[in-house]
């Protein structure tokens, strides 16, 4: 059980992250979803206690109703793999080019649960089984570059199981991956999100995987979480200026048809993410957002049911 | 793979030549390379004695035998010494960040700046001059580099996806940087132990050249070139001979690090 309540990551001169707030409970499906740059890893990052060195975390997080802003490395490491664990986008790079992958799953289950390699590797092999990889024993002897980038990520997967983790944050787990192998890998998640009532993080920029994956969704820009709420709901009907314009960003069926008449291209949302330090200091997306107000870059606007926007009342 | 460039072969050429050599000389020499014999002093170069004898008669080619054996046993235990304490202080100064960081990185540049020859003269004037005061002169002055190399590797591993999924996997920094950030930076610092050898195997026949190394009677290339200094218009060879073998060792081993730099680092080879 995560909980966190105006937690704030700066970066240099910057917010990656600004007073976000939100509980995850055992079992729950949740998305973070926006374009690069958004915060969404700070965010992932700053659930693990692995912001860069140069980064500073505030406000509050309790993880099984320990505080852990402020918490050492230690502290951290005890939590990591047992209470929360990671997967991150790239399978390649995540696993060590120089070490068998059953070594590198076996690794944890020695350090924190004190099991010998003979247990260790049992346990692999069983969770090898349980995230779908074929002909395990084959597998946990073979190095990284031998496999395919969907096995890998059920290597990372299993690796990141190996302690039985009460949360797992997943960012772009499937990103790297090619469409089929991306689904595969979704159902993989949220099978095991269910089986195991473990709470599941999907951090990712592909709204479908998303849509598929979770029940609940934050949307996240400039470090803000400017909308949240049932997946189905937001992004069907999304209310914000951002989600309204991430969404139509998306090639579908519907909008190819409406731009067809302006050469074909995709709608998307003009500019792009401006860096950290250069946001305004009221709403994030002022400057890019097609319906503001005057008092929109000055002041940051309040959360009001479901999302912080000046507009909300109005039912945007 | 690739052709293997020519200065890796012509360097491990030359350093199979040298540490053959001193291998050899323990179970083998053609004479007793401390036999003195005045009446057959200077002779040129037989059958008998293949590169001829010194100002007393000792047999040139064995001493330079034996000679190779010392230089190579005070090089690699310095390379060694100092290479370990080296890479554990940068894999340390990686792991912690921070303060620790800079201040092991502030004492390494310090050690960096000071000469290697004036702490053998330091040491030499407390414990007395000997091949120890060698060694361990050469390991401090080759702790700093290594750390440097080490530390410099080890940032970029930190960097790599694999140690996050580590770290997220809850492994502490001692364990990462045992299995994950050592064995992946093992290239550079071999490539930099090659080249240290060649330059401990210049420092060892400095120092024994001011006598600060090696003693009497046990035979070192850079005793002998001096004890040959004086002799130099009576006897010229017996410099040459000392000289040629500084030469061939420490070519070897420049090459032999430059070669296998080439063949390790990746942004080397996609230029070639
Ligand atoms: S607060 Fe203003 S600028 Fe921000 S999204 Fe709402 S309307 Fe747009």
């Amino acid at each position: 059980m995560i909980e966190a309540a105006g937690l704030t990551v700066e970066l240099g001169a910057g917010q990656a992250v600004r007073e976000a707030s939100f509980v995850i409970a055992p079992g729950d499906r949740i998305g973070i979803v926006g374009e690069s740059g958004c915060g969404k890893t700070m965010l992932g990052l700053a659930l693990m206690g692995m912001v860069p060195d140069a980064g500073r975390v505030s406000g509050s997080l309790t993880v099984d109703g320990t505080q852990m802003v402020g918490a050492g490395e230690a502290t951290w490491q005890r939590l990591r793999a047992r209470r929360v664990a990671m997967i991150f986008q790239e399978p390649m790079a995540a696993l060590n080019p120089i070490k068998r992958v059953g070594e590198t799953v076996m690794e944890p289950m020695m350090v924190h649960l004190g099991l010998g390699r003979d247990a260790a590797r049992a346990r692999a092999l069983e969770l090898f089984r349980e995230v779908g990889i074929p002909d395990p024993e084959a597998r946990l002897r073979q190095f990284p570059h031998e496999i395919s980038g969907g096995q890998r990520q059920r290597v990372l997967i299993a690796l990141a199981l190996a302690c039985d983790p009460g949360v797992l944050i997943a960012d772009e787990p499937t990103t790297a991956l090619d469409a089929n192998v991306a689904l595969r890998v979704t159902q993989l998640l949220v099978g095991l999100a269910e089986r195991r009532t473990m709470g599941l993080v999907f951090i990712s920029h592909d709204l479908a995987a998303v849509a598929r994956a979770t029940e609940r969704v934050m949307v996240m820009y400039g470090g803000d979480i400017v909308e949240r709420g049932a997946t189905g709901e937001v992004l069907v009907r999304p209310r914000h200026p951002y989600t309204q314009g991430l969404l139509s960003a998306r090639p579908s069926p519907g909008n190819m048809r409406a731009t067809a008449g302006r050469r074909g291209r995709l709608p998307t949302i003009p500019g792009s993410v401006p860096p950290l330090a250069e946001l305004a200091p009221g709403c994030r997306f002022s400057g890019r957002c097609p319906v503001e107000l005057d008092v929109c870059r000055g002041e940051r606007p309040p959360l009001r049911g479901t999302m912080i926007c000046h507009r909300a009342e109005e039912g945007a | 793979m690739t052709r293997l460039p020519p200065n890796l072969i012509i360097g491990a050429v030359l350093v199979a030549l040298v540490a053959g050599t001193a291998a050899l000389s323990l179970v083998w020499t053609p004479h007793d390379h401390t036999l003195l014999n005045i009446r057959g002093k200077f002779a040129p170069p037989s059958e008998l004695h293949w590169l001829g004898t010194d100002q007393l008669g000792r047999d040139v080619f064995s001493q330079l035998m034996v000679a190779a054996r010392n230089s190579v046993a005070v090089a690699l235990i310095s390379v060694c010494l100092g290479g370990v304490i080296g890479v554990a202080l940068g894999l340390l100064a990686s792991a912690m960040g921070g303060v620790v960081e800079d201040v092991i990185m502030r004492i390494a540049d310090i050690g960096f700046a000071f000469p290697a020859l004036l702490f053998a003269i330091m040491l030499a004037a407390v414990f007395g001059p000997s091949l120890m005061v060698a060694i361990i002169a050469i390991a401090f002055i080759n702790i700093p580099v290594f750390a440097r190399v080490t530390r410099a590797s080890a940032n970029q591993i930190w960097t790599r996806e694999y140690v996050y999924a580590a770290r997220a996997a809850g492994m502490g920094r001692v364990t990462i940087s045992r299995d994950h950030v050592l064995p992946n930076i093992a290239a550079p610092i071999i490539v930099q132990a090659t080249i240290e050898f060649a330059i401990a195997i210049l420092a060892e026949a400095a120092l024994s050249y001011l006598g600060l190394g090696a003693q009497p009677p046990a035979p070192s290339w850079g005793r002998m070139l001096s004890e040959a200094q004086t002799l130099m218009y009576l006897a010229p060879q017996l410099a040459i001979y000392p000289g040629l073998c500084i030469v061939t060792a420490v070519l070897g081993f420049s090459l032999l690090g430059d070669g296998l730099r080439d063949i390790t680092d990746p942004r080397l080879v996609r230029q070639r």
